[in-house]
């Protein structure tokens, strides 16, 4: 209901909205506001009168008019803007965004809100459309525009209503068009997907069309038309007459209620990579994670989704599976073997009452507390009643062969199914006119739906990245698979750089007005160097030290000052913090900055002037901090040292120049402090990296090495961890309750029960403590094998494993207590060093920056609920560049292996009762050995509790494998026919 | 729906440095009262009613320098859109009723009623953002109404701030949301006789925050002086008839 328009002296109109909200039962009115003005210009550039009503905003800036004066034409040769229905953004997105297509398009503000409330992450990317400029989007504010807010008719619902207002805009576009356009005719296409608002559009003398109508008079439609997501695409039916059903999902009110009186519990699902059938969900109040087992409990979830889940009664409690189930193991279009189809019937009858609930509850409870007596792997089971938010994006995968029938000609669209490269998904149903063209292609899906009496998710394909196994396609997936955004950055991103480009020079510091540039310390005189990884061109670092008559030294590390280029709320500084990290793959780097901030005007290049921001200790003979002062500076590196040349340079008592020298001191002093923090208790963990060497000519990946370190790796890590700590407790001193910092938990006791019980029973007398970091560390030490070196860093690499990530977070969300750094054993820490690739370390110079008075903080850095945001991506980032660089080497290694067949020794890391896990050291691969590839299946017999298999091999010999076994191993790699994957293949000898 | 759009609109319509609808009317309650006023700032409804300069019931409240100034402030339970039955004592109140008397002793001439009483009751209707600046607006009028002799008006808006951007007068939705900076300014001078910033601003931002907030005032003490003035232009005019 809608008040009376009222004419104020400003030349705005006022009304009210009223309108009445139910709240507990009650009923309330609410009353507010709402402007309507004439100043709202149509954003055209071939709008001749617009121009004149525009105002500024409070930077005095004036809109900018985004959509083009010539637009694209339709095949029947219509020059056109799109008004797009809500109803289209929510389902086709992806469209939205294709390069392809919709250009020009006008998003009326009712639809804004409309997707704002259905979804707040696809508001997100529409609104990054809109910014981003590239596709001209806008926004029409229509609701405060006089000319087309429309009042709600007596009987008219709200969304006949909106349905109405968006028609307004566009036949208000249409008119303002024809009038005020210049010399080319625009028309105005409403695109919208529901047939009665189509007509009375049509009605309205509007040209209203169908995604499909639209598409059809495109030039390049044909393409597009597969591209239509499947759940708007009218009239197509995914629905097979036999499919398996699954349970309906609990109602809102029902989900809230029982979260509410503790009988239904939320948590994300984490399915097990080695059974995908199986899946496991965290929740507050237990200790142990629940157990969900088979599809039926699973009932439609996918890996990562948050989930609300119910326990199951007691009787179906269980262990974890022994055993490994693959999607890609199992026909791909026959059923898919549940383990526990036993479940199906009686999934919800057991338990009735919240009564019954409660006490199962309590069970529970009990079972995950205790960690002896016989049940000790018994874990409660759940399944899966409600789904909070789904986790779908975008999905690399291929089709499978076995689902295209050969003797398809037609163009007819079939529908087919996707096997995603990530294999704790399960396969996705499509339809496409192009099944047989995309055999042997890595695509690009999205998920639609996965309704209850579908077997399979459904879903759409978006493009295509090429042939498997090309190595732009194999990254571009890994990419996409891992969420790492790897577009080039987009124009007004680039405005953002400063206007001289590779040119710009440090100003002159003497003569200048500019207050900041005074505040610069010149350090020029400093003989500073840098020292990094061969042909390293993004320099983030670089180190000095000289010694001071009192007998102690000066250290100074000076970081590459990206925050002078990154000023805070530019689009530069949002996309950077949306990237919250460089990804490095082996052949490729995805920058989080510009590259030419990045590997130029940041880095901090050998003979040339550049701003920095610097740490400068006096530190003495013991490496003891005497002093320590932060600041902005200029310095000029002498030189840019690899690893390897540096320490050729130490090492060669001929050199006995200033800055060898200097090398030397800082040597001297990193040994002391590595010392120190050992002796505090940091530990020396262990992962097996490994190094890809690429032919230099060909590109081709031609040798796997293991990285080794020397002791300059050493010198430059201890001083950053130095420099890390300092700023640390500087920033946490002056912002205590928004510093960025990083922290690392101390595992649970227990992560690492499974590790310490397959020591006693296979190497009796060792045990991993878990006191403190110190005891951890001294146990590790502890823990040889006299006849094999390597065990002890192959525990090293296993306990890695059981150890909590480390986390960025704000210095608010935690005690003091708790912030300290298990790993490197200190109380405090953060990432300050590396601004050019991280961008923890960009908030941190910025809060430095701060807190020794050089600039003002920025505000989003001083608000708790803004860092919060920016912690919890930058995590996400963090991890899932981890993975991309992992799952690149991954890829690389497998190329290698390819060609470099051979026995190698292994170890056994895992066990099942119908396989093994084998980690080969030489590649840091690990593989799965199935048991029909170890020998015959029916004479197996799997120990749980000596972690120890025992069958006959195909030789007809009778073996025992066990967990820590040293094996020698055939490792070849072989490609997976229906996933496309290449995996190292394992065989025991 | 966005509290403030990429495309600088507010979640009510308004443009970043655009007041609210503004209402006065003075000498509402005649035959009552001393003075009386009645303000709308947008949905924000307030009336005053002055009673005074007058003999104080109780011999100590009689300051022999100067007059005592007594706020009373009511909220009414209807003025939110939830039912709230709000006591006297609450904290916010007896806060809001100090800063306004505060306010007004330094504004109002009160040395020239030494060992009075006058006595201002502030009626809240309505409540959508702004109730002090609204209630500071509405004693304005009301004591030039009772005719107490003050230096100059004393004009109140609020102004907040969304990331970089300082909004002017902000309304309750935008009020829950932001910290927001109360000022009053006297006449058309840049000083202030009342500041009540809740919860905080940047330093470095707090002066552009500051300087909309005054071109507000302002705009206000202009609207209140051409209602003063119509509504003088009537007495006088039947003073002559
Ligand atoms: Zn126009």
């Amino acid at each position: 209901m809608i008040g009376n328009r009222k004419r104020l002296s400003s030349g705005l109109s006022v009304t009210s909205k009223v309108f009445v909200r139910s709240r507990n039962g009650g009923a309330q009115k609410i009353v507010r506001e709402h402007y309507l003005r004439d100043d709202i210009p149509c954003y055209s550039k071939a709008c001749k009168v617009c121009h004149d009503i525009i105002k500024t905003d409070a930077a005095g800036e004036l809109p900018r008019f985004i959509l083009s004066e010539n637009p694209s034409k339709t095949k029947s040769g219509l020059r056109h803007y799109i008004v797009v229905d809500t109803n289209i953004i929510l389902h086709a997105i992806d469209l939205l965004e294709n390069v392809s297509c919709f250009y020009d398009v006008i998003v009326p503000q009712t639809v804004l809100e409309e997707v704002k409330n259905r979804s707040f992450p696809i508001y997100q990317r529409l609104r990054g459309l809109v910014k981003s400029e590239d596709k001209r989007f806008i926004v029409f504010h229509n609701e405060y525009a006089e000319a087309t807010y429309i009042t709600r008719n007596k009987n008219e619902s709200i969304n006949d209503r909106n349905d109405r207002a968006i028609r307004k805009v566009a036949s208000w576009f249409g008119t303002h068009m024809k009038t005020n356009h210049s010399e080319n005719d625009i028309g105005i296409i409403f695109i919208c997907n529901d047939a009665d608002n189509r007509q009375k559009a049509r009605a309205e003398k509007i040209d209203a069309r169908s995604l499909v109508e639209y598409f059809d008079d495109l030039p390049n439609g044909e393409d597009l038309r597969d591209l239509i997501p499947s759940d708007i695409n009218s009239g197509v039916d995914f629905h097979n007459e036999n499919e398996a059903s699954f349970p309906e999902y609990y109602s809102n009110s029902r989900i809230m209620a029982g979260v509410k009186n503790g009988t239904l519990y939320q948590g994300m699902l984490n399915i097990s990579s080695y059974n995908f059938l199986q899946g496991t969900v965290q929740v507050p109040a237990f200790r142990k994670p629940l157990l969900i087992v088979g599809s039926q409990n699973l009932n439609r979830a996918f890996n990562s989704d948050s989930v609300i889940v119910e326990l199951l009664p007691k009787d179906k409690w269980r262990e974890p599976s022994t055993t490994i189930v693959e999607e890609s193991n199992i026909g791909s279009n026959d059923n898919a073997n549940d383990e526990d189809e036993e479940d199906v019937g009686s999934a919800g009858s057991g338990v009735v009452s919240d009564k019954e609930r409660i006490l199962l509850a309590q069970e529970a409870l009990k079972a995950t507390s205790s960690s002896a007596g016989v049940q000790k792997r018994l874990q409660p089971t759940a399944r899966v009643v409600g789904i909070m938010r789904r986790s779908w994006r975008y999905y690399v995968g291929q089709i499978a062969p076995s689902s295209v029938s050969s003797d398809d000609t037609g163009n007819a669209s079939k529908s087919c199914f996707v096997i995603l490269m990530d294999k704790v998904l399960p396969k996705i149903r499509i339809r496409t006119r192009k099944a047989k063209e995309f055999l042997g292609q890595r695509i690009v899906v999205v998920v639609d739906s996965w309704p209850a009496d579908s077997r399979y998710p459904n879903g759409h394909f978006v493009r295509t990245l090429g042939e498997i196994e090309s190595a732009e396609a194999e990254t571009e997936a890994l990419l996409l698979e891992h969420d790492v955004e790897y577009r080039p950055f987009s124009k007004n991103v680039l405005d953002c750089l400063p206007e001289e480009g590779d040119n710009w020079v440090v100003p002159d510091l003497v003569n200048t007005d500019d207050p900041k540039l005074k505040k610069r310390v010149d350090l020029r005189d400093k003989l500073v160097c840098s020292i990094d990884p061969p042909n390293c061109v993004d320099i983030d670092d670089a180190l000095h030290a000289k010694p001071l008559p009192n007998g102690n030294y000066e250290v100074g590390v000076h970081i590459a000052d990206v925050t002078h280029f990154v000023k805070p709320n530019t689009a530069l500084d949002q996309e950077g913090a949306s990237r919250g990290t460089s990804v490095y793959l082996v052949d490729k780097r995805i920058d989080m900055l510009p590259m030419l901030l990045g590997t130029n005007l940041c880095s901090l290049k050998p003979y040339v002037d550049r701003f920095a921001f610097s740490v400068i200790w006096e530190l003495d003979d013991n490496a003891n901090i005497v002093k320590v002062e932060y600041m902005k500076s200029v310095i000029k590196s002498r030189e840019a040292f690899s690893y390897e040349r540096a320490q050729t340079r130490i090492d060669d008592k001929s050199q006995t120049d200033e800055l060898t020298e200097s090398m030397r001191i800082l040597l001297k002093l990193s040994k002391k402090l590595k010392q120190q923090r050992l002796d505090a208790g940091a530990l020396n963990l262990a992962s097996p990296e490994v190094k890809v060497h690429m032919d230099s000519e060909t590109s081709d990946p031609n040798e796997v090495e293991i990285k080794k370190l020397l002791e300059t790796n050493s010198l430059v890590e201890e001083f950053m961890l130095l420099a890390n700590i300092s700023v640390a407790r500087k920033i946490y001193d002056s912002y205590p309750q928004t510093a960025m910092l990083r922290r690392h938990a101390p595992p649970p006791a227990t992560n690492f029960e499974q590790l310490n019980d397959m020591l006693s029973v296979r190497k009796p007398g060792l045990s991993i403590s878990l006191e403190s970091s110190r005891a951890l560390a001294d146990s590790l030490d502890r823990c040889e094998d006299p006849q094999d070196p390597y065990f002890n860093t192959l525990l090293r690499i296993m306990s890695t494993r059981c150890m909590m990530a480390a986390e960025y977070f704000s210095s608010g969300s935690y005690g003091y207590p708790e912030f300290r750094h298990y790993g490197l054993a200190v109380d405090i820490y953060t990432h300050f060093t590396s601004p050019i690739r991280r961008y923890c370390d960009v908030v941190a110079h910025r809060q430095l920056a701060g807190a020794i008075g050089y600039e003002n903080l920025d505000l989003s850095h001083r608000d708790k609920n803004k860092m919060e945001t920016i912690v919890k991506n930058i995590n996400r980032r963090h991890r899932s560049a981890q993975f991309a660089g992992r799952a690149s080497i991954e890829y690389y290694v497998g190329q290698v292996m390819k060609n470099n067949e051979a026995e190698h020794e292994g170890y056994v890391i895992k066990c099942f009762n119908n396989g093994i896990v084998v980690l080969v050291p030489k590649f840091g691969i690990e593989g799965l050995i199935k048991l029909e590839m170890l020998g015959d299946v029916n004479t197996a017999i799997y120990d749980e509790d000596k972690y120890e298999l025992k069958f006959t091999d195909l030789q007809g010999k009778e073996r025992r494998v066990a967990v820590f076994d040293k094996v020698n191993v055939d490792v070849k790699s072989v490609k997976d026919e229906v996933s496309g994957n290449r995996k190292a293949q394992l065989l025991l000898r | 729906m966005e509290l403030y759009s990429p495309e600088g609109l507010r979640i009510d319509g308004r443009r970043w440095n655009e007041i609210r609808n503004f209402e006065c009317r003075i000498n509402t309650h005649p035959n009552s009262s001393d003075g009386s006023s009645y303000i709308e700032q947008g949905n924000t409804k307030v009336i005053c009613v002055v009673q005074g300069p007058m003999e104080p019931a109780l011999r100590s409240q009689a300051n022999s320098n100067e007059a005592t100034l007594e706020v009373n402030l009511s909220v009414a339970n209807f003025s939110t859109t939830e039912r709230k039955k709000r006591s006297k004592s609450e904290k916010r109140m007896v806060q809001l009723k100090t800063t306004l008397e505060r306010t007004f002793q330094q504004s109002v001439m009160c040395n020239l009623y030494p060992r009075t009483l006058i006595r201002i009751d502030l009626h809240v209707l309505s409540q959508d953002g702004g109730m002090l600046a609204a209630c500071t607006n509405a004693m304005t009028l009301a004591l030039i109404d009772a005719g107490v002799s003050m230096y100059d008006y004393v004009a109140a808006m609020t102004a907040g701030l969304h990331d970089q951007t300082p909004l002017l007068d902000m309304n309750g939705l935008e009020e829950n949301d932001m910290s927001t900076l109360t000022i009053g300014v006297i006449g058309k001078s840049e000083k202030l006789s009342l500041l009540m910033l809740e919860d905080k601003i940047p330093l470095d931002r707090l002066e552009s925050v500051l300087a909309i907030a005054i071109a507000g005032s302002h705009k206000i003490r202009d609207l209140m002086d051409s209602e003063v003035r119509r509504h003088g232009n009537i007495r006088s005019s039947k003073l002559a008839s």
